[in-house]
């Protein structure tokens, strides 16, 4: 009889654990892992560095979206479960303009106040194969008009007065990929160890910090 | 006889005021933000006509109070969850703690946001449930449309389950934080689903995931057990039952005014007691039963623990009886 009432106590507490857990495989069920385009997927500026470590401090509380003036912030609302409510920005969509406002606001230290030739959401990076002057279409060059950073991070290369080059002061901010003409987007945000500005040999201004 | 000022009876009145009001205000604030937007953007003449409304709207309610509505307007931001609010900023204490165990350290100007809900609650209780709490605002309008559907004769569930259900929720969103290292307590926080759902509704045109699940919530109050995600399931209800368990302003039974009627325990979105002395460390000072009871037999004391059982109420029936009975003995 004792082994009875263990059992039946036992179960009792599975099955209040069991209930107890059900609300958050519900949750994950609800929102199933979806591999975002890193393209589309840049970080927050003042951002943790490390995505995981981002994902740990922020508490999703939509603040960063809420006083963004461009209104660029966007949020995981179903793709990733793990990330699932944080931020992050479409450059192709609406760009950063590197207001420094999300980073006032953020309650934890998902995102921290960082000055502007620090931030480090990745760095711009332009297929020369499909760019306008690149490819010898006319004239563009919308993207280095537009930087906020001008010269430092991007500009023409020296001898093709029309051609593009991203340069390492870059931020990443994505202000080019936004307003970049070229329907198959030839300039994109990619990790800064992913970027190619040192590949193409491009007179490199250092950052200055 | 104790006389009660009058006002206890009208409290719970102004809490459905302050419960309306803070979830207009969150309807409010998506809102503004897009106005701040179209302000920022000086592109009036380019919005759609909707955008338009939106804008025209927007700058005849705010403009009594600010003059540059772009930056202005920052005075208030955020949800229940965390937010701004002239400059001072106020997080849930379960952002918090979830935050906390997600990272594994500390991060203090965080944790300072919470201190005001945390002092707050150690002096009135659960009281975020019933006063401030978005979602509480439907929950028991849905409770409302339940109790006439049930008269209309359609059946619904009012099933029990154990209340402390609600702890483990808790605890194991808490352990989870730590192991998917992200804040998961907050995807099935109905006040944080409400907050973050209407901003993502109004300012950037669709619902997320959470959306479902707080009508997965409704539903389940609606057609299982009455009130039953705040009574069993709520890890935000949980962590301030238990921060509010020795608070100092408790709704009490005042036994020689009682008469056994029982709208109190009725009336009790909680589920609990008051009959009985019932009241816990669960009871959110909503204020429900003071207004219903005929024979203003609730008030508030400050004390840190509950009267214990008084038995049956001095104007009821099984009172009366039993002092009969022993009158004639
Ligand atoms: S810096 Fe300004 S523009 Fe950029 S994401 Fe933050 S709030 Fe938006
Ligand atoms: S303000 Fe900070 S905590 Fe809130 S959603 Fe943005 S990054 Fe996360
Ligand atoms: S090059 Fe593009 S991404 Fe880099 S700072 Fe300039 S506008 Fe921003
Ligand atoms: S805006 Fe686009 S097409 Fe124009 S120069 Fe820049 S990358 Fe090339």
């Amino acid at each position: 009889m004792r082994r009875r009432a263990f059992l039946k106590r036992f179960g009792a507490y599975a099955a209040l654990i069991f209930a107890a857990a059900t609300p958050y495989g519900l949750v994950r069920l609800l929102a199933p892992k979806v591999y975002a385009d890193p393209h589309r997927h840049i970080p927050l500026p003042g951002a943790l560095p490390d995505i995981d470590a981002f994902n740990r401090a922020c508490i999703g509380c939509g603040l960063c979206g809420e006083v963004c003036p461009p209104r660029c912030v966007e949020f995981e609302k179903r793709e990733g479960a793990d990330g699932l409510n944080t931020p992050y920005i479409d450059p192709a969509k609406k760009a950063c303009i590197l207001c420094n406002k999300c980073m006032e606001v953020c309650p934890t230290d998902a995102l921290t106040i960082t000055p502007i030739r620090e931030i480090d959401m990745g760095i711009a990076q332009i297929d020369r194969a499909a760019c306008y002057p690149w490819v010898g279409e006319g004239i563009c060059g919308a993207c280095v008009a537009i930087c906020p950073l001008g010269e430092e991070a991007i500009g023409f290369e020296f001898a093709n007065i029309y051609k593009p080059a991203v340069r390492e002061g870059c931020v990443g901010c994505g202000q080019c990929v936004e307003v970049c003409p070229e329907p198959s987007l030839p300039i994109w945000i990619v990790n800064r160890s992913e970027g190619t500005v040192a590949k193409h040999g491009v007179a490199a201004r250092r950052r200055s910090y | 006889m104790i006389a009660k000022p009058v006002i206890l009876r009208h409290l719970n009145k102004l809490r459905w005021l302050v419960l309306t009001s803070i979830f207009l205000m969150l309807v409010l604030l998506p809102f503004i933000h897009l106005y701040q937007t179209y302000v920022a953007a000086h592109a009036y003449d380019l919005l759609y006509p909707n955008e338009k409304l939106i804008y025209d709207s927007m700058e005849w309610l705010t403009a009594p109070f600010v003059s540059d509505a772009e930056h202005d307007l920052d005075v208030i931001k955020g949800t229940t969850w965390s937010g701004n609010l002239f400059g001072l900023q106020i997080s849930d204490p379960l952002a918090v703690l979830s935050q906390i165990s997600a990272s594994l350290s500390i991060y203090w100007p965080f944790v300072l946001t919470a201190l005001v809900p945390l002092v707050v609650t150690a002096v009135l209780g659960r009281v975020f449930c019933g006063w401030i709490c978005p979602a509480t605002f439907i929950y028991e309008l849905n409770d409302t449309l339940a109790g006439w559907l049930r008269r209309a004769g359609v059946p619904l569930g009012d099933k029990e389950f154990d209340k402390r259900t609600k702890y483990l929720v808790l605890a194991v969103g808490l352990v989870l934080s730590m192991l998917l290292g992200s804040v998961v307590t907050a995807a099935i926080y109905p006040p944080a689903i409400i907050g973050r759902e209407l901003y993502y509704a109004i300012a950037q045109g669709g619902f997320g995931v959470g959306a479902v699940f707080f009508i997965l919530t409704i539903l389940f109050d609606l057609l299982v057990a009455r009130r039953g995600f705040c009574r069993y399931v709520c890890a935000g209800g949980a962590l301030y039952s238990l921060l509010g368990r020795y608070r100092l302003l408790r709704i009490q039974r005042v036994v020689s005014q009682c008469n056994d009627c029982k709208k109190c325990n009725v009336v009790c979105e909680f589920g609990l007691d008051p009959l009985q002395d019932g009241f816990g460390q669960e009871c959110n000072n909503c204020t429900a039963c003071i207004a219903v009871c005929p024979t203003d037999a609730l008030e508030f004391r400050i004390a840190i623990k509950d009267i214990p059982y008084q038995g049956p109420g001095h104007l009821g029936q099984t009172y009366r009886r039993a002092e009969k009975a022993e009158a004639e003995s």
